[in-house]
């Protein structure tokens, strides 16, 4: 089971990748901030799917609860105790 | 940046024949390479020769990788909708309302309700003025159109490559069998269009989704394949096109918008710089559409229309509707001189009275300041010219004191209902960075029913041409390519000749007389 560094390290990389270098606490918002666009929720969706076990289509969802580290890690505890 | 010229004017005879030798030699070798389609080579104000090349679209997927990406980039945006229909809010849409993932760019937020019932409004209006009977839509998603303008068709096909969103959709039908008898639900990508006969429509209709095509190569593809399927006489409606021209005043627009008040000039250009180039969706000049009727003969003429509506949002402001025609002579075409607004600055009213005092003859406009714009680009003008320390605040202050002269789009539509007797079409073809636009007036008897009529519009300026679409996660496909050219030429030619710069374009831009444009690329 993977934790709260590897998706630090994971959505670090994602904004790396979009030129954004600034500080980045756990409760930092990345989507409805704008630091990372629609297009990279789903990169996000497939770490957690592949990673974690998730499956949107059965848990439903929405921006809020991967919009932060601290949600996405929320996210994967939930979904562990269930 | 280096720029299209041709000086040779300026050298005598012996010098230009050593230069167009020079020319033809980086063209012919430039040629030779697979990833080439065309190539020109040119002398800069500096003497330095420079390249300006059209990629070959299938070295440029098939070699280089681009087309792979483009796959994965269309499974990223089935994922985003898909995972659309799996919020809990997506349950509970009303039937023909599922505006679910049409957020705004500006707050991040949904689409207020009333402004997305405008546009689905009023795209529905511009279809139905096609007179569709059978009518495949591509990107149906859940049906928003698809539930307003079946009932007026034979035949409706929908096509969508998302199972979640048409899962919503085929539940919206069961419960309109009246709807549902005339629909069939195709999931599929827009680029397989294989199991239509040709000529066995009459409309194929892509609302507000060639935003998430890969790259301009790819919507050639379908457009290609749809124009096929389309019977002569037919339409090929592409609607809610992202305007490459307007890109910037978008980004600035955004990023105004969004800034917190001290945030200070410098940081926000840099903001809006980033912005158009991180841009993930594909964002398309009307020349592409006008330069398609090259590549696709059976296109007979191209209509470029500004959106309708009071709503003042991202569609209205920064989107437009391409309407190809196909296979279709037109029994009357008017070939009128245009007006120039920018020499009287007409209002409305001027307009009104000039349709009153003439009530039989057709009207031209061009160069129609565009009001929904205005402030826009007031802000723009004036973040171009500020100290880098001025705070996002004044911008917006100054911005909102700037003159307003422009005419809003929607009052030309609505003089259409004052019974003046004239029918009013709008232009975006001549491709003006400021959204400017031009209008058409023609008095409605002399129309004979005709809905479209074939006005022939100002023309964009050639160097439009040079680039048609911007270039979504493609920078390192066309930084690769550049680094093969230079090192193919090193290969290839004597080193004087190698060219010092290479760039690529969509087209190469032509003045009238066949010369290359002497216009920055």
């Amino acid at each position: 089971m993977k934790g709260r560094a590897e998706i630090r390290e994971f959505v670090q990389g994602l904004l790396a990748n979009s030129g954004d270098k600034g500080a980045l606490a756990d409760s930092d918002s990345l989507l409805f901030s704008g630091r990372l666009q629609s297009i990279d929720a789903v990169e996000i969706v497939v770490f957690l799917e592949e990673n974690f076990g998730i499956d949107f289509a059965q848990i439903g969802f929405d921006k809020e609860r991967i919009d932060s580290i601290d949600a996405i890690y929320a996210l994967t505890q939930s979904v562990a105790k269930s | 940046m280096c720029a299209l010229t041709n000086n040779s004017s300026h050298a005598n005879s012996s010098d230009e024949v050593q230069r167009a030798q020079r020319r033809a030699a980086v063209e012919n070798a430039l040629r030779a390479h697979p990833g080439v389609r065309e190539a020109s080579a040119v002398f800069d104000e500096s003497d330095h020769l420079a390249a300006f090349v059209v990629p070959d679209d299938g070295f440029v997927d098939d070699v280089l990788g681009r087309g792979t990406a483009g796959s994965t980039l269309v499974s990223k945006w089935r994922k985003i909708f898909d995972l659309s229909q799996f919020s809990k809010d997506a349950t509970s849409t009303p039937v023909g309302f599922n505006t679910m993932g049409w957020n705004s760019s500006y707050t991040r937020g949904a689409i207020a309700d009333d402004e997305m019932h405008e546009w689905v409004e009023n795209t529905v209006g511009d279809i139905l003025r096609l007179s569709p009977k059978s009518l495949c839509e591509i990107g149906c998603g859940t049906g928003m159109l698809v539930m307003r303008v079946a009932p007026h068709c034979d035949r409706y096909v929908a096509v969508d490559q998302s199972p979640a969103v048409l899962e919503r959709l085929r539940q919206q039908l069961r419960t309109v069998p009246v709807v549902a008898e005339r629909v069939e639900v195709v999931e599929s990508q827009a680029a397989n269009l294989d199991g239509f006969d040709e000529n066995s429509l009459d409309t194929v209709v892509l609302s507000s989704v060639v935003q998430f095509f890969p790259n301009a190569a790819y919507l050639t593809k379908v457009l290609e394949k749809a124009v096929n399927i389309v019977r002569p006489g037919g339409h090929v409606y592409v609607g809610d096109v992202r305007s490459l021209p307007l890109l910037q005043a978008f980004a600035s627009s955004v990023e105004l918008f969004q800034a917190a008040d001290e945030l200070s000039a410098g940081e926000l250009r840099d903001r809006i710089r980033r912005r158009v180039e991180r841009e993930p969706e594909l964002v398309i000049s009307p020349a592409y559409f006008l330069a398609l009727r090259c590549s696709i003969p059976r296109i007979s003429r191209v209509d470029i229309r500004p959106l309708r509506g009071r709503a003042d949002n991202e569609m209205t402001r920064f989107r437009y509707e391409a309407i190809l025609h196909v296979g279709h002579e037109d029994a009357a075409e008017f070939h009128d001189d245009f007006l120039d607004w920018t020499e009287r600055k007409w209002t409305v009213d001027n307009i009104r009275s000039l349709l009153r005092q003439h009530p039989n003859q057709r009207i031209g406009i061009k160069g129609i300041r565009n009001a929904r714009l205005e402030k826009d680009l007031a802000a723009m003008a004036i973040l171009d010219s500020a100290d880098a320390g001025y705070s996002a605040v004044e911008l917006r202050h100054r911005a909102e004191q700037s003159a307003q002269q422009g005419i809003h789009p929607q009052s030309f539509f609505d003089l259409e209902t004052e019974d003046l007797g004239f029918a009013v079409f709008l232009s975006w073809a001549a491709c003006q960075h400021d959204g400017s636009y031009d209008a058409f007036f023609i008095p409605s008897e002399s129309l004979c029913g005709l809905t479209l009529p074939a006005i022939h519009w100002p023309k964009p300026d050639a160097s439009e041409f040079a680039h048609l679409a911007n270039a979504p996660g493609q920078l390192k496909f066309r930084n690769e390519l550049i680094k093969q050219l230079l090192a193919h030429c090193s290969q290839n030619l004597p080193k004087e000749l190698a060219p010092a710069e290479i760039v690529l374009v969509d087209m190469l831009p032509r003045t009238a007389d066949g010369e290359w444009r002497r216009k920055s690329c």
